[in-house]
């Protein structure tokens, strides 16, 4: 049998039937600055034109021998698209990525507008897919939203949102509901432009932030029916920081796959899943891709990731896009060699 | 009539409780029984959000429960301020602090400030996405003996490396302290700083101990 495809071998993952090798791509942005210099252009420049965005991506895959590619790059695009407006620190030395500069101040002041998805860059990152599912069909194409909770926090002040989530319970509840609506709208419009994946990263809800009961309350039940909403095409539930406290609710929400950083304790939480859960991460991509000095370092890592009983090798952030290349080559060719064996939830061929 | 340990014992419970009202109450209450403002806010405010910082620690409070505990502290403090005499509100200490360009998240910053606030050190709060430069210009401005750059997301954290050689080219002797949810212990290592908090509540005492450090190697020097 001919070697698989990236795309094939991600989708395989997700049907967990048997692979030749674990696949090596991610639910989070995996640009890299190699692959903007080839393109002589900038890292600011990425995120507004559709050709460049989709092309740093490709190019980060082609560089790297990576199974898939995920755009957009910045966790802003929504909330410009509501009308909260943009800065991308064209101006400004290195890799900032565009923030979002005018949130809502109150709930009373939120005003969603219809029309927000052909709004802002929306449009440009459709393009982008489109340009991508052209001229790389043998790669995984990712798309990835904010869950309810994240992009509440994007489109308003964090800080009035959490105090409002005890001040203000029911008006918050509401407004995670109008918002959790966007969501699986833009999860049902990425599954129509045949995206092979969505990443939903409800990344500002872990138990650094929030409490497991408030979890319980505010943040899975809508992740829930975010989760319902993607019928087409494999899911993937991501949050950051700490998520040992809420692992099993994460899991409760109907995902097809779980997505942790390097702060879960994987080990427990595989006891606590089972092995038929697909469970993806958790390193800290910016450490191992960007800092260490010695490969074998990042081998080791990776091997302990999936050791630990990880079914994808995934960043438990964006990958920093100034990585060093040896390190980057060290981690996808480990997730190859040492991802010959089945992992918990997927066979081998 | 309450007695003074009573009113102190309303403000450090209401600060705990978050109960903003109650907070403005007691203040209002320490005020008319003639109880020294500055024992209202250093016997009465601070020893509840350091409590709070503890609750928040052992992962009985989370970020919002002590938002609105800082909501209360501020409400009892702005009414307790005015009559403070300006000569005693001087302190021995100062920090400038702000979320680093590119991080518009400042609740952490936030956090921290108060926790200096509480503790009488003279802060400079320089806001969130604050330009590289800028911690530097107002650090030389003020004079500060510490400047705080705190990031929540590891795509904004590298900033903070260049703030820190920026520092130490145009202040050697001042010293940063760097913290927020994607920084760890290694990477202010890794960047030069001379001091990293893992959370809000343990921050002033972390900053306490790189100072007092900075000095015993001092005078040791001389």
């Amino acid at each position: 049998m001919s070697e698989l495809t990236g795309k094939q071998r991600v989708q395989k993952l997700f049907k967990r039937e048997p692979v030749d090798t674990m696949p090596c791509f991610s639910g989070q942005g995996a640009v890299v600055i190699q692959a903007i210099e080839k393109m002589e252009t900038q890292f600011a420049k990425i995120h507004t034109d559709a050709w460049l965005m989709a092309e740093s991506a490709i190019t980060s895959a082609r560089l790297f021998n990576m199974d898939g590619v995920v755009i957009p790059y910045d966790m802003a695009a929504v909330a410009e698209a509501m009308g909260r407006g943009i800065s991308l620190y064209e101006n400004a030395e290195g890799i900032i990525y565009p923030t979002v500069p005018n949130k809502w101040k109150d709930l009373d002041e939120i005003d969603i507008p219809k029309d927000y998805m052909n709004q802002g860059r929306l449009p440009m990152i459709d393009e982008a897919f489109k340009i991508i599912k052209e001229e790389a069909p043998d790669l995984a194409v990712g798309a990835w939203v904010l869950g309810p909770f994240t992009l509440a926090g994007q489109i308003m002040e964090l800080d009035i949102l959490l105090k409002g989530l005890k001040k203000k319970k029911d008006q918050t509840a509401k407004f995670l509901e109008q918002v959790t609506t966007v969501t699986i709208d833009m999860c049902k419009h990425y599954q129509d432009l045949g995206v092979d994946f969505i990443n939903v990263r409800e990344m500002g809800s872990g138990t650094d932030l929030l409490s497991p009961r408030m979890w319980k309350t505010l943040v899975g039940p809508n992740l829930k029916k975010v989760f319902d909403s993607i019928t087409l095409v494999p899911s993937v539930n991501h949050i950051c920081g700490s998520t040992d406290m809420i692992i099993e609710m994460m899991h409760e929400c109907g995902a097809s796959a779980l997505s942790v950083d390097q702060k879960n304790n994987v080990v427990e939480t595989r006891k606590k899943l089972g092995n038929d859960v697909l469970l993806f991460g958790n390193f800290d991509p910016y450490n191992t891709l960007a800092q260490l000095e010695d490969v074998t370092e990042v081998e080791t890592i990776i091997k302990q990731c999936i050791d630990s009983g990880i079914d994808s090798v995934w960043p438990g952030c964006d990958i920093w896009p100034d990585i060093k290349p040896a390190n980057m080559e060290a981690y996808v060719r480990t997730v190859r060699e040492y991802g010959k064996k089945a992992s918990p939830a997927v066979g081998r061929i | 009539m309450p007695c003074q340990e009573d009113i102190l014992t309303a403000l450090t419970q209401a600060v705990i409780k978050f109960r903003e009202k109650d907070c403005k109450d007691a203040a209002r209450k320490a005020l008319d029984q003639g109880v020294d403002p500055m024992i209202a806010v250093n016997h009465g405010l601070m020893p509840g959000m350091k409590k709070v910082g503890i609750l928040f620690d052992t992962n009985e409070y989370f970020v919002p429960e002590v938002m609105l505990s800082t909501d209360a502290f501020y409400a009892a403090f702005e009414i307790l301020r005015p009559h403070i005499p300006k000569k005693r509100q001087e302190s021995e200490l100062s920090i400038v602090i702000g979320s680093i360009q590119g991080d518009i998240h400042d609740i952490g910053k936030n956090l921290v400030k108060i926790m200096f606030e509480a503790e009488g050190w003279e802060v400079h709060d320089l806001g969130r996405d604050v330009p590289l430069e800028q911690f530097v210009e107002k650090h030389l401005e003020v004079k500060s003996d510490v400047i705080a750059i705190s990031a929540m997301m590891t795509t904004t954290m590298m900033g903070m490396k260049k703030v820190i050689a920026l520092a130490k080219k145009e202040s050697p002797e001042c010293l940063v302290m760097v913290g927020g949810a994607s920084v760890t212990r290694e990477i202010a290592d890794l960047f030069g700083a001379d001091g990293y908090a893992r959370s809000s509540g343990v921050a002033v005492a972390e900053c306490r101990k790189m100072v007092k450090q900075y000095h015993t190697f001092k005078q040791k020097l001389k």
